[in-house]
């Protein structure tokens, strides 16, 4: 049900995206997530048109982490950073990560190719349904990514949305 | 040194004038690596301005077209150390240039096959100059096709916005017309009827062509009318 | 207008054919004879202007007057021939200053007619091209032709030479020999022989404006810069004339050498032939090799003896011009200052 993706780039490493509704502990994930008691990204998936818009900021982000140019402390906040189409590191976590009474969460592990074991790990402390990672695009706030992206009607006759939101994602350092 | 490693394994689909272009997979889509190598006949300062500010504005000028509507590449990636952009690849396309030359080959009505497509160059130029984007090297080659004929949902894809950037000044645009239409008519032989349909449809879309096309004319004497002593 | 007349049909069957070029469109002047690919001879003298200062029409003229008689025996001297051994007389008609096009021209007409020769008038960018070609043995190349008048990149197709490119001001010879007389180097031999002497003891590069547009360069943003620059950058100490001198080639070239791999890139094309007076810089050169290094595409350039404007070159392409039937006939044997290279019908090449 979760979804791993090799990083073509960093071949060591995978992106495995896990997703969950009926979320009951999201206050509590996201306090042990500042404590940095969890290994692994949690996304509001709200915010998410689809998982490859995850893959981007993940592969975006080990890039900065190995040529030392991240923004932010960590490799999980810097996900949470680049999914952002703004530099303001405490806006995007507004956005982006997920907030006490949330109802779902997408969790973004970035890990060995091999090793899947904390995986487990982090399921058990979830409180929450497991479901297809692909199901995030029923979930997400269209009109709110509209507006957050500054996305026009006419860009999305040329291209999807997703096409729009991982344009500006790749390209914000220069703007 | 990921993007090299990458790159080595990577299909190279062409070495431009700029940049090397590679065929790969990225993130599990089929994705064109646009790679401006250090050139190495240029002075090393010189050759680091030039690739860094190409780079950037390359990406610049497409979000730019995108939000207007204007069908360019998705960029995917930017690795700026490398100088490396990763693009959507356009499965199925051929390039503007190649889809003129086999129908002036096949000799049928062509005027008539051709004129839609200089309708929509018109069309799609004019838009993109009423944004400010300046292309900077604008040639067939530089333009995508799918779909060879008028009713069928035909699409139009601008490329290479590595000389591009960003004015207001109708001399410019007009400069990046007659940069065109040099492109045009030394590629394609005896199209200058086809020319003036482009543009046409050109003055006909864009809200500041009299302007434009006015400094288009001056370019046009001034290359006419300069001395060519020694 | 040409036609095919009685000369050329005759020639058309005879295995060796003989012309002489006459070349004087700038402030050098040339005569030289070709016969079926050798160069028997190829004389020029050039009118130097003291430091500081352009060649005049009506100077350069007189320059070419005083000499072009002396120069025309020491070609066929030289060449070891007669009058009558010349099967045709080439001469420039253009593109180039007016009056000393006129006064070649008029010499050219008059011993045609004294020998009864046909006359050829040919377009000097072309001279340029097929004397490049004759000399390298370059198939098909992307040309780059750089001179005090021009800058274009042309390539052939469908009986045109025709232009991918060229600057939309000023040419890079022009651009070079003005930043010549702004800081005072010598005419003699050339402004552009002197910077590249000059530029290699320079080390220190200077960012100079860089314009590019597609295929096409524009010069005049640097000229207008250096200009403004040049004195206060020397006197303040910020730089040497030969820092000058090295930072403008540097700049120059390389936009020369990128638009002439973009015009290759866009035509498929695997030579590049470099022709004209700035044709011969060394640094060019070398630029304009290792691009081609690079792509795994081979390099053409000839030496200051064709590189520079000359009498063989019009005898060459005149050669060409004559073989495929073409003369010119006396009235309409006049010279035009604007020439287009892509003016010509090219009816010698398939």
């Amino acid at each position: 049900m979760h979804l791993t993706q090799k990083l073509e780039l960093f071949p060591d490493h995978a992106v495995t995206q896990i997703l969950f509704r009926e979320l009951k502990n999201a206050a509590e994930l996201k306090k042990s997530a500042v404590e940095g008691k969890i290994n692994g990204a949690l996304i509001n998936p709200a915010m998410l048109v689809s998982p490859f818009q995850v893959l981007v900021a993940a592969n975006k982000a080990v890039h900065s982490q190995k040529i030392g140019k991240m923004k932010t402390r960590s490799l999980y906040s810097e996900i949470i950073f680049n999914l952002s189409p703004t530099n303001n590191i405490s806006e995007a976590f507004k956005r982006f990560g997920i907030a006490d009474g949330d109802e779902s969460v997408l969790v973004v592990l970035v890990h060995n190719k091999d090793e899947s074991h904390h995986l487990a790990d982090i399921t058990a402390q979830v409180d929450g349904l497991q479901v297809p990672v692909d199901e995030v695009s029923s979930l997400s706030d269209s009109a709110k990514i509209r507006k957050l992206y500054k996305v026009t009607p006419q860009e999305e006759k040329c291209g999807t949305l997703l096409d729009a939101v991982v344009c500006r994602m790749a390209i914000k350092d220069v703007m | 040194m990921a993007v090299a490693e990458l790159l080595s394994t990577a299909t190279l689909v062409r070495q431009g004038a700029e940049a090397r272009l590679y065929r790969t997979e990225f993130l599990g889509k089929p994705t064109i690596v646009k790679e401006r190598f250090p050139k190495r006949y240029r002075h090393r300062a010189l050759d680091e301005k030039l690739t860094h500010r190409r780079t950037v504005q390359e990406v610049r000028s497409i979000l730019r077209c995108r939000k207007a509507g204007i069908s360019v590449p998705v960029v995917y990636f930017v690795d700026y150390s490398t100088h490396c952009i990763f693009l959507e690849e356009f499965v199925g396309y051929s390039t503007v240039r190649d889809h003129i030359t086999s129908v002036q080959r096949s000799k049928s009505s062509q005027d008539q096959n051709l004129e839609w497509l200089a309708q929509r160059i018109g069309q799609i130029l004019a838009k993109m100059h009423d944004e400010d984007v300046i292309h900077g090297d604008l040639t067939t080659s530089n333009m995508l096709l799918k779909g060879g004929s008028e009713d069928q949902d035909s699409e139009l894809v601008l490329l290479d916005f590595g000389l591009s950037y960003i004015s207001v000044l109708p001399e410019d645009k007009g400069v990046d017309l007659y940069v065109l239409e040099k492109a045009f008519l030394s590629t394609h032989p005896n199209t200058e009827a086809l020319f003036q349909k482009l543009l046409k449809s050109y003055i006909m879309s864009s809200k500041k062509s009299q302007v434009v096309m006015k400094k288009l004319d001056e370019v046009r004497v001034r290359g006419r009318k300069r001395s060519m002593v020694g | 207008i040409y036609s095919i007349s009685k000369y050329a049909t005759k020639y058309l069957t005879c295995p060796m054919t003989v012309v002489i070029g006459f070349e004087g469109s700038a402030n050098k002047i040339g005569i030289g004879i070709i016969r079926d690919g050798e160069v028997l001879s190829n004389p020029r003298r050039t009118y130097i202007t003291p430091p500081g200062q352009g060649f005049m029409p009506s100077d350069t003229a007189r320059h070419h007057r005083a000499v072009i008689l002396t120069v025309l025996k020491e070609a066929l001297d030289q060449a070891g021939l007669k009058p009558a051994d010349i099967d045709c007389v080439a001469y420039t008609k253009g593109p180039g200053m007016g009056a000393p096009l006129v006064t070649v021209a008029l010499v050219a007409r008059t011993v045609a007619q004294l020998w009864g020769k046909p006359l050829l008038g040919v377009n000097h960018c072309i001279g340029h091209i097929e004397m490049g070609r004759l000399i390298t043995k370059a198939n098909n190349p992307t040309v780059l032709y750089v001179s005090g008048g021009n800058t274009q990149v042309i390539a052939y197709s469908e009986r045109r030479y025709r232009i991918f490119g060229e600057t939309i001001d000023i040419a890079v010879g022009n651009c070079l020999d003005r930043f010549a007389r702004v800081i005072k180097i010598s005419n003699d031999p050339s402004p552009g022989y002197n910077i590249e002497q000059m530029a290699k003891k320079g080390s220190q590069y200077v960012e100079l404006p860089y314009t590019v547009k597609g295929m096409d360069v524009s010069f005049s943003g640097i000229l207008s810069y250096i200009e403004a620059m040049a004195h206060k950058m020397l006197s303040s100490g910020q730089c040497t004339a030969e820092d000058l001198c090295f930072s403008l080639q540097e700049t120059l070239f390389t936009m020369l050498v990128e638009i002439t791999e973009r015009a290759m890139a866009h035509c498929g094309s695997q030579e590049v032939l470099i022709v004209g007076g700035v044709g011969c810089n060394l640094r060019l050169q070398e630029m304009m090799g290792v691009m081609c290094q690079e792509r795994g595409a081979k390099l053409f350039a000839t030496d200051e003896r064709f590189c520079i404007d000359n009498g063989a070159m019009i005898a060459q392409a005149g050669w060409e011009m004559f073989r495929s039937g073409k003369v010119t006939e006396l009235e309409d044997s006049w010279i035009t200052q604007r020439y287009r290279t892509d003016e010509v019908e090219v009816t010698w090449r398939d």
